[in-house]
């Protein structure tokens, strides 16, 4: 493949089949490996599993919604620590309003995703988030989507 | 005073003397003076001149005071009597009060008594007229602000659609976009399971936008209902040649129970549509629900009312929660991700309504769905259609 030495594993977590072709697609022709889930348990199982080294995923999704798979990702030793990069149709604002308003009433603070990527994203914006997050290690500014689309 | 200028005022007495003097003195405050000698000349004037004041004795020979009273007060509650009474009469004068008598006044009738007792029946008229001019004030305040609220209601409704419309529009876009972004990485990197993908990607939201116009057209189509006389279980006929591929293809199993009925008359494409959703529906809330496929189940049956028929279309699929059920006929709204369109309940409903019928859901998640559409004779709706 075009492996540009970046052999990384990245979790979709993903309920729309469009989306996760699509997500599947870019990732391998960018070099890395995608490791794909189909709803929030079956991500939270993966996750468990391959330990990827980042996880992308939708928060819009039915049943074990992707906030509250994100809840749990973010409060389970050996994956809190894998950045998390949210792809939603929900406003950005939105998100991390309901975030903070989960905060309030929780003993354990939920911290804000590592990035945020508003629907429909964009393929170079992906990429570019997901490098920042891989090589660079920091979470720079241009990292969030800031709705300007 | 200037007050009681020319204001009428019937003045009822067997006594010329008393209404003679009476009269002068009515005169001179200013009021506009009738007179008559018994209740059934005052009866008389008081229809020609509608005065709203009246000053009558309450013992008369014939028909005495207190008839009067009552037959004014009937007429004409807002008249404003003001009885005269003997020394002693105090019997009668609590009876007049009782009739409504705006005051009694007691003979001899000394002058400054009788200036407080119009002052006072003036009063209450002046309070009467302002009270209904309130009440009239307020009643146009509240029809020009439910007016304005139904008209901002309705740009919100139409804001929603439009946010909705958007919304599954874009939601197509994007689909378009990744399908376009998929099919030249497979070109680019000659992958045939990108192009595959890809092109699948494409056609499927070609597909969807095909389907959500199609919606769209039909939606506006039912603006207006067709009636005529047809039999009611056409539409369920039509609908099941239709559906019966897909049906069969998921094997599930349907049972159509159809009574007998004469003709109705009712839009008979219209109510095609709704069978066709609803039928729809029950097929996707069966596929919803992982049980084996031999054991979904879609029942339709027809049955006479006395007004018209009643449809029933019940499955044993995925069935819904109570926040599904309150956004049911909401327009774009879906459970179906991003294969519905969010239409089909809504428009549903809207040809329902436009037959004056209804639609009733009983459903439990896990356990099924049952819709019944009730559908009137529209005979009457016709001639109005025809008017």
């Amino acid at each position: 493949m075009l492996s540009n030495g970046m052999d990384k594993r990245i979790l979709v977590v993903e309920d729309e089949t469009d989306m996760r072709i699509f997500m599947s697609a870019l990732l391998e022709t960018s070099g890395f490996k995608p490791v794909i889930a189909k709803n929030g348990n079956d991500g939270l199982a993966r996750a468990r599993q391959e330990k990827p080294d980042l996880i992308i995923l939708d928060v819009m999704m039915p049943e074990a919604g992707g906030a509250a798979t994100y809840q749990k990702l973010k409060n389970e030793e050996g994956l809190k620590d894998i950045p998390v990069i949210m792809i939603s149709a929900v406003a950005q604002r939105t998100f991390f309003h309901y975030i903070s308003m989960l905060n309030t009433q929780s003993g354990s603070p939920l911290p804000l995703p590592e990035a945020y990527i508003e629907k429909p994203p964009e393929p170079q914006r992906v990429i570019n988030t997901i490098k920042n997050l891989l090589f660079q290690g920091v979470v720079s500014e241009n990292t969030f989507d800031n709705g300007a689309s | 005073m200037s007050t009681t200028e020319n204001i009428p005022i019937l003045l009822v007495d067997d006594e010329e003397g008393i209404r003679k003097v009476l009269g002068l003195t009515l005169s001179d405050m200013g009021y506009e003076v009738y007179t008559a000698g018994s209740c059934e000349s005052a009866l008389d004037i008081f229809r020609k001149k509608k005065p709203p004041f009246i000053l009558s004795d309450i013992k008369m020979p014939g028909s005495d005071g207190l008839t009067l009273l009552r037959t004014i007060k009937q007429e004409s509650p807002d008249t404003e009597v003001i009885m005269i009474t003997g020394h002693g009469d105090m019997n009668l004068a609590i009876k007049s009060l009782k009739f409504d008598a705006t005051d009694f006044i007691t003979k001899p009738i000394n002058d400054d008594a009788l200036e407080i007792a119009l002052r006072r029946a003036r009063e209450r008229r002046l309070m009467k007229e302002q009270l209904k001019q309130y009440t009239e004030n307020l009643e146009m305040l509240v029809k020009e602000k439910s007016a304005k609220l139904v008209r901002s209601e309705r740009m919100a409704a139409i804001g929603q659609t439009v946010t909705g419309l958007s919304h599954t529009i874009k939601n197509i876009a994007g689909g378009l976009k990744g399908g376009a972004f998929v099919l030249e990485k497979g070109i680019s990197t000659i992958n045939t399971k990108y192009l595959n993908d890809g092109w699948r990607m494409i056609s499927g939201n070609v597909n969807k936008i095909a389907r959500l116009s199609l919606d769209l057209l039909n939606y506006a189509k039912t603006a207006e209902i067709n009636l005529m006389l047809v039999d009611p279980n056409l539409p369920v006929k039509q609908a099941l040649e239709v559906l019966e591929p897909r049906l069969d293809s998921h094997h599930i199993t349907i049972q159509t129970v159809l009574e007998s009925m004469p003709a109705i008359c009712f839009d008979p494409d219209g109510i095609n549509i709704v069978l066709l959703t609803l039928v729809e529906n029950a097929i996707d809330a069966c596929l919803q629900k992982s049980v084996l496929p031999d054991k979904n189940k879609i029942s339709i049956t027809s049955v006479k009312t006395e007004t018209g028929v009643t449809y029933k279309v019940e499955d044993n699929g995925c069935g819904m929660n109570s926040d599904v059920l309150s956004k049911l006929f909401n327009s774009f709204f879906t459970t179906k991700g991003n294969q519905g369109t969010g239409i089909g309940l809504m428009m549903a409903k809207h040809i329902v309504d436009m037959h004056n019928g209804s639609l009733d859901i009983k459903s439990e998640a896990g356990i099924g769905t049952t819709f019944v559409v009730t559908i009137p004779d529209g005979e009457n709706k016709k001639q109005m259609q025809k008017a």
